[in-house]
């Protein structure tokens, strides 16, 4: 029985105006936006491996320790999916002058976006009369004339109604796809594309629970015109409003530092305050160097030390114990520095991160935010990717730390008058960051509490649908 | 009459379950984000107190706006901190990007609530206007008297935007004088004049709308197709063109990523130390001013080249992905509104291009030893400014589309089989 009302609301919602017309727009704006994003993919891979390359160039020329930290600077490839999925966009980058503005104003278009607005208006498009307007027609009489459990109608006109949106979507999907199939620039893996089916199958549950909430809407109005703007309403509050306003209100409930006055005590406490330590700490060794090895009484330039090293071997040792031990105090001064700034740092990281942990809490009242995160997540392109990403450079940093300290002590074996900070070393042995995206299970896994939320949400708003429908009184 | 049909709207708006419900939403909405972004602001202007230049410092930061309550805008970017450096300008970002929740979507400020909410409902307020008073019978028994289309017409138009304009200006108005209540906000005369400006362009933002929706709905038979069209039209108008619009002029100007800027800037400025490191070090290990000074010179020649050629490139971009994405009146309402509030993408870039001037001022001074720097002041565009410089524009296309979707509605009307 209840494949037959599947396919009464099937056909006569493929029949309608309505369906035509979301049909088309959908046949249009999928393709137009994947090819649009695909070939900005295509830019940005070219881009990147341009600056590899300048930053290889760089290398070759110019390496010493000294400087070498910013220029090799991690920084994340685009990602093949982001051909469909832009996530949180790294474009407008606040942190340089020169920032881009453009996605503030207005953000990117992809495919979540189409999913989370588009489809969820169209699934309320579609099922806001669902029993409002069959009242109205008299069909709802006639229907539960028939011995017909109301529970039967209800799976059916919601199922139904969620299939006639999720077929034409996937119909638009494929055109999509065949989009990035036939550009050899997008590199698809498999876990791409058992991403891209779950992050479907989320949108599946999504629309499911428009269907629901409209028949929902549907069941508690006389008249179908009232539904929709009943229907409207909530949309707006869902879709657009709350996930919104949930970072706003999750700063009010649980402040955090200031960012700036935290970056500016830290930047002073290893900086300024860092080099007063160093040198106070170096003068003291200076002395304490000068009546070990008088040779080191009169400052003399480099060139001259080198020659007068190379001739007297006491002269030799007194260099490489100053390096040595000069070395050793300007450690000891970042040290100190460094752990009282990594208290304040501790402390700001702690607090941002349970601020975003409440506006990430909040905004999941909102199916639109738990897709995004779901999507976002299963992509690569969201929070959890900023943490991987962070995690992998951490992880970099400590073996180019490693890297550098050892190729330090190798180039000082050999000639004691090396230091750290100018002498030109080659590093084409040096460490290179690679980005490597987390696996698919994990991802999947991290993103399982987003889906968890949004099919309680779907399963609460069928069940409150179920309860008024059968409260309806259908004539 | 007319005055007659524009009552008979009103009364019927009044009471409709439609009225109540929309204006409850309206309230509701605009309420919560003068609430949530005056809280903003206020948090932002405590993080100012804290960062703000000491007399003498080189280091330029703007107070927040006190109109980024109602178009946050670009707010956030021109309130960083810009402190000068003998290599270039340091940029110090403030609190919010710590939260990561924030990039996922935009603030929900004023100028957002009336693009994507006001627009929604005033073609909520306009679709059955024709088509579902056909279906009442309303239509025949109303042009059965002695009454001109164009009389019913304009009579449709004006009641519904009254009805739907007065509330909404009352709240913004409450909102507004809610905020000036706390005396350490002051928007003072030029703010309130931008503001009400703001609260105009929203108005015939609205009134564009209305119209659209009156005109689709004089061209379609039945009020549920009406709606669907709308729908999909205001989908089309809010959301995708004016976000596709950016990615395309992306695709046609090709413009630097802002990260491959900075990856440049770095290896310039290192590489230029080393060099000059190198150069010291030949003559003697204590280091030569005239050295430091002209590699300096040259770090600064080089980034200002880089810079001058991002911001040439990005302005081309701009200006293309603004006209791709005037299409939509959405667009222009939002470019209109944030420049007048002093938040948009040209005042912005023009932040920028004072920052550097002051940049170049302030470098000068150093080089001569001079350690006490004159403040960074920064007078935003004046109201007559703005509008010279494109607002106008975007001011004169919203009016012309409003007219234009009213004579079109008019034209379907005239020709409306009203059986």
């Amino acid at each position: 029985m209840l494949r037959t009302i599947i396919r009464k609301e099937i056909q006569n919602s493929v029949v309608s105006f309505r369906f035509i017309v979301v049909f088309a727009l959908l046949l249009i704006l999928v393709p137009v936006t994947v090819f649009i994003l695909t070939n900005d993919y295509v830019k940005k891979v070219e881009e990147f491996s341009s600056r590899r390359q300048g930053i290889e160039d760089y290398l070759k020329a110019y390496a010493h320790f000294n400087r070498l930290g910013g220029v090799v600077q991690p920084s994340p490839p685009p990602l093949p999916a982001t051909a469909l999925v832009r996530g949180i966009s790294s474009d407008i980058n606040l942190e340089d002058f020169e920032d881009d503005p453009l996605p503030v104003m207005f953000p990117l278009l992809d495919l979540v976006f189409v999913i989370a607005i588009l489809l969820s208006l169209a699934a309320l498009i579609f099922s806001y009369d669902a029993v409002s307007g069959e009242k109205e027609d008299g069909t709802l009489k006639l229907m539960l004339a028939n011995s017909l459990p109301r529970h039967q109608i209800l799976l059916g006109k919601i199922f139904g109604g969620t299939l006639t949106l999720f077929i034409p979507f996937l119909v638009s999907m494929v055109l999509g796809l065949i989009v990035i199939l036939v550009n050899p620039r997008v590199d698809w893996m498999g876990a791409n594309w058992g991403a891209l089916g779950l992050v479907l199958g989320g949108a599946a549950v999504y629309i499911f629970f428009f269907e629901a909430l409209g028949v929902l809407i549907s069941s508690r109005h006389h008249s179908s015109s009232a539904s929709i703007m009943t229907s409207l309403c909530l949309w707006v509050l869902l879709v657009l409003v709350i996930p919104n306003l949930s970072p706003y209100l999750a700063s009010l409930l649980s402040p955090a530092p200031s960012r700036i006055k935290v970056n500016r005590e830290v930047s002073r406490l290893t900086d300024v305050e860092r080099d007063n330590l160093g040198r106070q700490l170096r003068a003291e060794k200076m002395r304490d160097l000068v009546k070990r090895y008088p040779l080191l009484a009169s400052p003399i330039s480099e060139a001259e030390a080198k020659t007068k090293a190379e001739k007297d071997p006491a002269f030799r040792e007194a260099v490489a114990a100053r390096t040595r031990e000069i070395q050793a105090v300007w450690d000891e001064a970042n040290r100190i520095q460094g752990e009282k700034a990594e208290v304040l740092r501790a402390e700001l990281d702690r607090k941002e991160a349970a601020q975003t942990r409440l506006a990430r809490i909040v905004s999941m009242i909102s199916p639109l935010a738990d897709f995004t995160y779901w999507a976002t997540d299963l992509t690569s392109t969201g929070l959890r990717n900023i943490a991987h990403f962070k995690d992998l450079s951490d992880r970099w940093d400590l073996a180019y730390r490693e890297y550098s300290r050892s190729k330090t002590a190798a180039l000082q074996k050999k000639d004691p008058a090396v230091d750290w900070w100018n002498t030109a070393v080659d590093v084409s042995d040096m460490p290179r960051f690679e980005y490597k995206e987390e696996a698919l299970a994990a991802r999947f896994k991290s993103a399982l509490g987003p889906l968890a939320v949004l099919l309680v949400l779907s399963v609460g708003i069928f069940g409150a649908a179920y309860f008024s429908f059968i409260r309806t009184d259908p004539r | 009459m007319i005055g007659t049909i524009v009552k008979k709207e009103i009364a019927a708006n009044l009471l409709s379950y439609k009225f109540f419900i929309i204006i409850l939403l309206i309230t509701l909405l605009l309420f919560t984000s003068f609430f949530v972004l005056y809280k903003d602001y206020k948090g932002r202007q405590a993080d100012y107190e804290l960062v703000r230049a000491k007399p003498g410092e080189p280091i330029a930061v703007l107070a927040p706006n006190p109109l980024s309550i109602f178009a946050k805008g670009l707010d956030e970017a021109m309130t960083r901190s810009f402190e000068i450096s003998p290599i270039g300008i340091d940029v110090r970002t403030g609190q919010k990007s710590g939260n990561a929740v924030f990039a996922f979507f935009p603030a929900p400020d004023f100028v957002y609530v009336v693009k994507v909410v006001l627009s929604l409902v005033a073609l909520l307020f306009g679709f059955d206007q024709v088509s579902r008073e056909r279906e009442n019978g309303v239509l025949r028994l109303m042009l059965s008297n002695s009454v001109s289309r164009a009389t019913v017409l304009a009579g449709k138009w004006l009641g519904n935007f009254l009805s739907l304009a007065v509330p909404f200006v009352l709240v913004t108005l409450i909102g507004f004088a809610l905020m000036n209540l706390d005396p350490g906000l002051r928007f003072g005369s030029s703010g309130t004049g931008r503001f009400l400006l703001l609260v105009a362009i929203a108005l015939i933002y609205i009134g564009l709308f209305l119209s659209l929706g009156i005109f689709v709905s004089a061209l379609t038979r039945r009020s549920a197709s009406t709606l669907v069209i709308l729908l999909l039209i205001w989908t089309l108008l809010v959301f995708v063109l004016p976000n596709l619009g950016t990615l395309v002029a992306r695709q046609i100007i090709d413009v630097p990523s802002v990260k491959a800027l900075s990856e440049k800037r770095t290896q310039i400025w290192t590489s230029e130390i080393l060099l000059q490191i190198g150069e010291q070090r030949a003559v003697n290990f204590r280091g030569d001013g005239a050295i430091r000074k002209r590699h300096l010179d040259a770090i600064n020649a080089q980034l200002n080249a880089l810079e001058a050629d991002y911001r040439i490139k990005f302005d081309r971009l701009v200006r293309l992905a603004k006209t791709i994405n005037r299409l939509s009146p959405a667009a222009g309402f939002v470019y209109a509104a944030t420049e007048l509030a002093g938040t948009g993408i040209d005042e912005e870039s023009r932040l920028k291009s004072e920052v550097i001037r002051h940049k170049d001022a302030v470098l000068l001074e150093m080089d001569r030893g001079v350690k006490e720097h004159p403040a960074f002041v920064y007078r935003y565009r004046t109201v007559g400014r703005v509008l010279a410089e494109g607002g106008l524009f975007d001011l004169a296309w919203l009016t012309i589309s409003l007219i234009l979707f009213f004579a079109l509605g008019f034209v379907a009307f005239v020709r409306y089989d009203v059986r």
